[in-house]
């Protein structure tokens, strides 16, 4: 039996297959780009290509992220919050809490066991604290995205960024850099703000072990490694965690292939 | 200051003192089986509790000292983990995280409560603020509830319900402490009460001296504590009668708050006191003084001619518990500036607007419009917050200050035209 | 008039922006008077011969401008909207506003009212807070006929007993039916749509109560004949919208995600009263005291020894819900400061429950749908 999770995100669509002993069988990741309904079925059929099978031999299909209506295919839509925790459960068994940092809003979330969400917070009204501070941090210092972690590593010492704001940071990194602090300095104080403010979100959830780290901004070493100090802890961090959501949808699927779609018996097999 | 004055430092210096002394019987009091009561600054009914024996508790002084000595941050984060927003006031939430970290706050240890008192004056999150600690400790909640001043005058039906929630007062707090209610204690400590409520606004109003003695707002900040913490004991009097030596001191010397007095102004707003020396600089590098300002008054508009009265002991109390400031109405709000700008020969008036406190803040931006451009009032408007140490850009407000002085420099050397004279205004506590 | 006419004109009330309705009503002859939320004496209006107009704010109908600018910016958007409501002379119809005592925002706004239309009659009115006392019940009773003899003066007709018995009489009926409405959703939610009940109710706040009785009576005769049958969804209330309203897409977009919103706070002023009015005695004190003694639970009363926890759990079972939502207005300061107590009697009885924030004038509810649409996931899926 063959079950699919297809996660339409703003930036990326992915598709997982797995099979009834849940071993993923193919993965894809395409741009979503204008159509995103175009891009569901192209990443779906990338999987399937890739297994060797055929589409009709796909039992059930999940939908989930932002575009998870625009999988015209699928039989069931689970929200990226659900699919996280249970793909955070598959890939780090032991996972309690999960900090989903993106470019648009930062999620907390507790779970239990089985990957079921007991908790979660978001923060999806203020940029600072999400993948938008770095990026202002980034275009005032006229650096690209992906080299400001590594740089921040460099620092010799640490630069307090004391605003709460987006929109002033860019003053206050400014005003850093023209009293002669390095860049390096400066962007140490900018990951170490942004991870402060995800241990405050996190800790409405609570900081029991083991906690993973999700999301675009986790490619970020100077993130990891600040919230690796806060928290005094080894984070997970997983190179497949942007498929994290698709496989959480798979395995809702693969739920409701085996037990005929019902979701209560569903629970009680997971 | 200079060692050839006798009695100057003496307000801030025996105020800290007296403070110090009333946080360390406050912290020995459950080892003692002492009672204890908190309650709020605004209609505080200090000698009514005092009378039973009660060691007295502001949660917002408490919240207050904490951001003066730069600890209410982690309070804050805490209560923000309990699940309060980022919008509510940072003086709650600095005393829930506080309670959740065991009470120890840079003063010492507090007690909790036997009995929470709500005198609802003015301020509507003192009840949300109560009712959650009455929660917290599972201590009973008296719910002191005075009416707005909504109109121009009192009604007389305000102020019986007022005492007749008093005398209910009084019957239980006879029922926790076993002790009957001593009313001519009761008359003496409001006589002692009204003496330095006496002495206090002459401080105040020793700054309508061009230049002024005295920082109304800086330094008023201070000198007020007393008299809204320590009614009921001796202390409070024997502390004005200190701090008015000070201040004639300064009179017969010609010494004032700081150098050359260059500007005057009426300060409107809490001030933000995890940053509070820096506020201060940014005012003092431009010789400003602050000859009046509202709050000052949070705790008695004693300079409108509120007193405490021994021969009429609880209706000159609910009198005085429905006239502090944030209990006025705008209308009422805006009067009183008016005559602050008049009667102390200000520049001009500075509103700062913090985020945590609706009851201050909303509508001091209309406020602003009213006196720059209906009055002619130079008026500057800043904002940060007064719990919150996060909501505090020194760069902007140093731009904002600086401008405003600048020109009001300007307007002086140039001789500008003097701002529209006001009309004397009357009203009636 | 058809039940879909019915529903259509009870949203033209709330959403025309030049409030139409208000307008004619008012060259019919009747004079209005504006009510802030939550619970204002609407009867002492009714018995003056005044109608009582429910005004929550200006939803998604007007962008503000002149208000902010006399306002702070960390403050709710209804005190704001109504305010530029006035300001920008949309509420002209209106002989004045009343304010009760809910939070010092909306008590500052009565005085910004004052300054800024100073042709309006702008009243805020102290409830009682301490409900113990034995001195409540004449303190309020003074307030009412302080705020009697105010309106006397606009409609010229002091009121007497039987105005008050009629009215009370009147209150009563209405009220009773708005209870069935409630019942009748508790019972059965997949046959009486929240968007459409809700739209029922705010309209009622707005007219006359004798011109919307008989559209509530025809609407509910609808509704308790319709077969609908039941979808898998979860049981909620939903908690914290009592002053500034949500949108009627977020309504829908609560029920689109899976919920039945079984009880809910919204419009609570409306159902303020737990018992009906008594038709003896002195009706002023027989109103006050009622007011004091037979209110429902809201962040806006402090509600003595018991707390508002008790009292959200017993809602919570008396309508047999499996959840709480918690639906609360930006920056709005009674329903920020529960949550953090009522979320610990929540998760004392292993209650699940979900909060987020709205404004009234959002129009996208991505971020709010994924949050409901987890939260249903996470009881139909996992429990």
């Amino acid at each position: 039996m063959i079950a699919a999770g297809v996660d339409v995100g703003s930036t990326a669509t992915k598709a997982i297959l797995i099979d009834e002993n849940r071993h993923i069988l193919a993965r894809s990741c395409i741009k979503t780009g204008a159509n995103v309904v175009k891009a569901a079925e192209r990443v779906f059929r990338e999987t399937v290509e890739t297994a060797g099978i055929e589409e009709h031999d796909v039992t059930q299909v999940v939908g989930t992220g932002y575009g998870r209506y625009k999988v015209t295919f699928g039989h069931a839509q689970v929200t990226e919050i659900s699919c996280h925790a249970r793909g955070a459960a598959y890939l780090f068994p032991h996972t309690r809490i999960i900090l989903d940092i993106g470019g648009q809003d930062t999620k907390a979330i507790r779970i239990a066991r089985g990957g079921e969400v007991e908790d979660f917070c978001m923060n999806d009204k203020c940029a600072a604290g999400t993948g938008r501070f770095l990026e202002a941090a980034a275009t005032t210092m006229a650096l690209p995205l992906d080299e400001i972690g590594p740089l921040s590593l460099q620092h010799r010492q640490s630069i307090k960024i004391t605003n709460v704001c987006t929109v002033f940071v860019e003053s206050e990194i400014l005003a850093h850099l023209a009293r002669g602090r390095s860049p390096a300095d400066v962007l140490r104080g900018v990951h170490l703000a942004i991870a402060g403010r995800s241990v405050a979100l996190m800790r409405r959830v609570g900081l029991d072990p083991e906690i993973t780290f999700t999301g675009g901004v986790s490619r970020n070493v100077g993130i990891c490694a600040a919230l690796e100090e806060k928290l005094e802890r080894h984070l997970n961090v997983s190179p497949d965690s942007q498929y994290m959501g698709a496989i959480g949808a798979a395995l809702f699927a693969l739920d409701r292939a085996l037990t005929g779609h019902s979701p209560a018996a569903a629970a009680a097999g997971a | 200051m200079a060692d050839e004055y006798r009695y100057q430092g003496t307000g801030r210096n025996l105020q800290k003192d007296m403070l110090g002394d009333w946080f360390q019987r406050l912290s020995q009091a459950p080892a003692r089986g002492e009672p204890v009561a908190y309650l709020f600054i605004s209609g505080n009914i200090a000698e009514l509790l005092s009378n039973f024996g009660f060691h007295l508790v502001y949660p917002e002084v408490t919240a207050l000292q904490c951001g003066i000595k730069k600890t209410a941050g982690n309070f804050i984060l805490k209560a923000e983990e309990l699940g309060y927003s980022p919008d509510v006031c940072g003086y709650v939430k600095n005393d829930i995280g506080l309670l959740h970290s065991g009470n120890a706050s840079p003063m010492g240890k507090l007690p909790p409560p036997t009995l929470l008192v709500c005198n609802y004056s003015g301020c509507r999150t003192y009840v949300k603020w109560f009712e959650a600690l009455a929660e917290f400790y599972k201590a009973p909640l008296f719910m002191l509830d005075v009416p707005y001043r909504r109109d121009d005058e009192i009604d007389p039906g305000d102020l019986a319900y007022v005492t007749g929630q008093m005398n209910e007062l009084i019957a239980l707090c006879e029922k926790l402490t076993g002790k009957r209610f001593d009313i001519d204690r009761f008359r003496a400590d409001l006589a002692d009460t009204a003496k330095a409520e006496e002495y206090w606004v002459r401080i105040l109003e020793s700054a309508r001296r061009v230049p002024s003695p005295f920082d109304s707002y800086f330094e008023a900040v201070f000198f007020m504590a007393p008299l809204y913490t320590l009614r009921g004991s001796p202390d409070c009097l024997r502390y004005y009668e200190a701090a008015w030596r000070e201040i004639e001191e300064r009179i017969a010397h010609g010494i004032g708050p700081a150098g050359e007095e260059r500007f005057r102004v009426v300060v409107e707003g809490p001030p933000p006191w995890p940053h509070f020396r820096a506020f201060w600089e940014m005012f003092q590098r431009w010789g400003v003084v602050a000859v009046a300002s509202t709050y000052s008054k949070v705790g008695g508009l004693f300079d409108q001619g509120v007193r405490h009265d021994p021969a009429r002991p609880l209706e000159s109390m609910a009198e005085y518990c429905m006239n502090c400031y944030t209990n006025w109405n705008l209308g009422l709000r805006r009067d009183l500036i008016r005559r602050y700008l008049e009667d102390y020969r200000a520049d001009g008036l500075v509103i700062h607007s913090v985020k945590s406190c609706r009851s201050f803040s909303v509508g001091q931006a209309d406020t602003r419009e009213v006196f720059s451009n209906e009055y002619g009032i130079p008026t500057l408007f800043i904002e940060s917050d007064l719990a919150d140490p996060r909501y505090f850009s020194a760069a902007q407000l140093r731009n904002r200050i600086d401008a405003f002085f600048e020109g009001l420099a300007h307007r002086k050397l140039t001789g500008a035209a003097p701002a529209r004279p006001l009309p004397v205004l009357e009203v009636r506590p | 008039m058809t039940h879909e006419q019915i529903l259509a004109e009870c949203r033209e009330w709330f959403t025309d922006p030049d409030f139409g309705r208000l307008r004619a009503l008012r060259e019919q002859g009747r004079r209005l008077i504006g009510c802030f939320p939550v619970y204002t004496p609407e009867e002492v209006v009714m018995a003056a011969r005044l109608v009582p107009v429910h005004l929550f704010g200006g939803g998604t109908m007007v962008e503000i401008d002149h208000a902010d600018s006399r306002m702070q910016s960390f403050v709710c958007s209804i005190t704001r909207s109504t305010f530029e409501l006035g300001l920008t002379k949309r509420l002209a119809m209106l002989d004045g506003m009343l304010f009760p005592s809910i939070c010092d925002v909306a008590r500052n706004l009565s005085g910004l009212w004052r300054r800024n239309l100073p042709d309006h009659l702008a009243e805020f009115i102290h409830f009682p807070e301490n409900f113990q006392s034995a001195h409540a019940v004449p303190y309020l009773r003074h307030e009412l006929q302080r705020l009697e003899q105010r309106l006397t003066a606009i409609s010229g007709h002091a009121p007497g007993p039987d105005d008050y018995r009629r009215t009370f009489e009147r209150v009563n009926r209405w009220q009773a039916a708005v209870n069935e409405l409630y019942a009748l959703r508790a019972a059965a939610p997949w046959n009486v749509p929240l968007a459409d009940a809700y739209a029922l109710v705010r309209a009622g706040g707005m007219m006359p109560r004798e011109q919307h009785l008989p559209l509530l009576e025809q609407a509910l005769a609808t509704w308790r004949a319709a077969g609908g049958r039941p979808q898998d969804r979860v049981r909620v209330i939903v908690e914290g919208s009592f002053c500034e309203q949500p949108s009627l897409e977020l309504l829908q977009t609560i029920e689109e995600s899976g919920c039945y919103v079984v009880n809910d706070d919204y419009l609570l002023g409306l159902r303020w009263h737990t018992a009906p009015l008594p038709l003896d005695g002195d009706p002023l004190e027989a109103l006050a005291r009622h007011i004091l003694q037979r209110c429902v639970p809201s962040a806006v009363h402090h509600p003595g020894p018991q707390g508002r926890g008790a009292a959200l759990l017993a809602k919570a079972r008396a309508a047999k819900a499996e959840g709480v939502v918690f639906c609360i207005a930006k920056f709005c300061e009674p329903a920020l400061y529960d949550f953090a107590l009522l979320k610990r009697a929540l998760e004392a009885e292993s209650i699940p429950y979900l909060s987020f924030e709205f404004e009234e004038k959002m129009s996208t509810f991505e971020s709010i749908r994924t949050q409901l649409e987890t939260f249903v996931e996470s009881i139909l899926l996992f429990s």
